[in-house]
């Protein structure tokens, strides 16, 4: 039982991977919208640096200190819209035709998140890429490239439902896409741009909360200083709580929809 | 345990909000038959075709596919079927030989047989010099062709196609009925779904016609057009003017007074026309009688009945002006 949900997850992995690779759009938008951040960005505050507080967490430039921040946004980003796929073929049939096939039905929803991990980690490494070329440090050589890359993958898998669950209860690609932009302000509201330290102390608040701010501050280490191991487990923690509470969600919307 | 492949009985569908899209069903289709279900948008025919392949549950009776049942036995009866919706289903991201293989991979098809399968089936299809282009490249025939290949690969016991050639141009759809009819041949057991009359009338040997949730009536389409009885011929007559059109009308009802096969007339702008019984036999006659005697016959034309007028013996109903009422349809209600 178990055997036939990996195999028909798999295959319908490969195919959900190769559907989205093959969209040139997915990764000029994926691609440069963090990259036109990182770059531009990295100008505008160039001098917030000097603020105190920033020394401790930053790596001696603002470059340093954003592009961790920017993997991170990639993450986010890259499964923002990640729900509008399934519903694509919800409507257009191609479910209802896996649906008559003898698959188990959760194998289909499951195709379309696996991959994830992997579109995920390949943008975050791309941006990883782009930071390194532009100056930005990788203190912990590629062990932390890969620590880095599948938190980052893990993370998008995670956060994959709040874009399948008003996907699947919605039915509306134009609502999954109109409801996405409220978690928007959870990305800029992390501490991408600005140490906590920095903050408002309702923000620091907030951010305690905050899943993006666990990645974040998980991974920037990784770059500009060692592994913080501390960070990386609370940041494993957040990931798993936050791919529990939305994935049962995603799973309940989904089988409500394709029962 | 009978021999029919497909076995409904009293099939009842009830949507949430009181629609009985499906009201009290019941048919047989024996092995290797070519079963049609003749009627107008929104008669029930989706419906029960959805809950055949497990795709909708029934609010009561029975479905049973190759000796299965639908509800409780699902996976049983999916890997028997083959299913080709509406509109061709097809990953257009993937290429045509990708789409058939992932198809064929969900039904556990083996590697070796799989790539022989999906290779025979794109040659067979006339895709074979398409098969690395993606499918949504694929022109509206192609990818019906397409969405067949898929619905046969892991060899079907019983194909299911819902509305096959809607929205084909005459040349993709005689094409494909010979490609379904030599399916058949190779002893596939099909049910269809049409509102395309010459479809139902050329490619099945047995059709329901259906109408609001119910088979109004069943059998061959030969029989159910004898049934109607009368051919219609119609007489073009030429009139100077619409008083001696009136004339000759007359003139035409009073010369076949007595005429036995006749058993109807109707005056037409452009003369009569009536109905025969057996017309190909009585027309000789009919126009001996009329001949010489003031009627100018120029033109006549011999009309068959249709399985449109079986249908609109049975419904009261042209079966095409129901098309343009058919709700919009905003999920799987």
């Amino acid at each position: 039982m178990l055997a036939a949900f990996f195999y028909e997850t798999w295959h319908q992995g490969v195919r959900c991977t190769r559907r989205f690779f093959r969209v040139p759009a997915n990764w000029i938008s994926i691609i440069f919208f963090p990259l036109i951040q990182l770059f531009v960005f990295s100008q505008l505050f160039k001098d917030i640096i000097q603020l105190p507080g920033f020394k401790a967490s930053g790596g001696g430039s603002y470059l340093a200190y954003l592009a961790p921040g920017q993997i991170g946004f990639t993450a986010f980003f890259a499964v923002a819209w990640s729900g509008t796929a399934i519903l694509i073929e919800y409507r257009n049939g191609y479910m209802d035709k896996l649906r008559a096939t003898p698959i188990y039905r959760v194998s289909i929803l499951a195709g379309e998140l696996a991959p994830l991990f992997l579109e995920t980690a390949i943008m975050a490494g791309a941006i990883l890429a782009l930071s390194v070329v532009l100056g930005a440090p990788i203190k912990t050589g590629i062990g932390g490239v890969l620590v880095l890359l599948a938190l980052s993958g893990l993370f998008g898998m995670a956060w994959a439902g709040t874009s399948f669950v008003p996907a699947l209860l919605t039915k509306s690609e134009q609502a999954t896409g109109t409801l996405s932009l409220l978690f928007f302000p959870i990305a800029f509201m992390s501490t991408a741009f600005v140490p906590q330290s920095l903050m408002p102390g309702w923000l620091q608040s907030v951010n305690a909360w905050n899943p993006i701010t666990f990645l974040i501050e998980a991974i920037r280490p990784l770059m500009v200083s060692g592994y913080n191991w501390s960070a990386i487990g609370k940041a494993v923690i957040a990931i798993a709580v936050l791919g529990v509470i939305l994935q049962s969600a995603t799973l309940w919307a989904f089988r409500r929809l394709a029962a | 345990m009978s021999s029919a492949v497909i076995e409904v009985a009293d099939l009842v569908k009830v949507y949430p909000g009181g629609t009985r899209a499906v009201d009290g069903i019941s048919f047989r289709i024996e092995p290797g038959e070519l079963f049609g279900f003749l009627g107008p948008n929104g008669a029930g025919k989706t419906t029960t075709i959805r809950i055949l392949a497990t795709l909708t549950s029934a609010t009561s009776g029975h479905a049973r596919l190759a000796g299965f049942d639908v509800g409780t036995h699902a996976a049983d009866v999916r890997r028997r079927l083959g299913l080709a919706m509406q509109t061709p289903t097809l990953d257009t991201f993937a290429t045509g030989r990708e789409n058939i293989e992932f198809i064929g991979r969900m039904h556990r098809v083996p590697g070796a047989e799989l790539k022989k399968r999906t290779d025979e089936l794109l040659e067979l299809m006339g895709l074979t010099e398409v098969a690395k282009k993606l499918a949504g490249a694929y022109s509206g025939g192609m990818k019906r062709r397409l969405d067949l290949a898929c619905a046969l690969v892991h060899g079907p016991q019983v194909l299911i196609l819902d509305e096959p050639t809607e929205g084909l141009d005459p040349q993709s759809r005689t094409a494909l009925w010979e490609e379904l009819e030599r399916i058949s041949r190779q002893g596939t057991t099909m049910l269809l779904t049409t509102h395309y009359m010459e479809e139902a009338d050329r490619l099945c040997n047995r059709i329901a016609i259906i109408d609001n949730g119910r088979i109004v009536v069943e059998g061959t389409p030969a029989d159910l057009k004898a049934g109607i009885g009368a051919d219609t011929v119609t007489l073009q007559l030429e009139a100077p003017g619409p008083e001696d059109l009136a004339r000759q009308q007359t003139d035409v009802r009073r010369l076949l007074e007595g005429f036995v096969p006749l058993e109807g007339l109707t005056p037409e702008s452009f003369g009569v026309s009536l109905a025969v019984r057996d017309a190909g036999r009585a027309i000789p006659d009919l126009l001996r009688r009329l001949d010489g005697n003031g009627v100018r016959v120029v033109g006549l034309s011999l009309g068959q009945p249709s399985l449109d007028d079986v249908f609109l013996k049975f419904t009261g109903r042209h079966i095409r002006t129901e098309a343009a009422n058919e709700p919009i349809s905003l999920g799987w209600y």
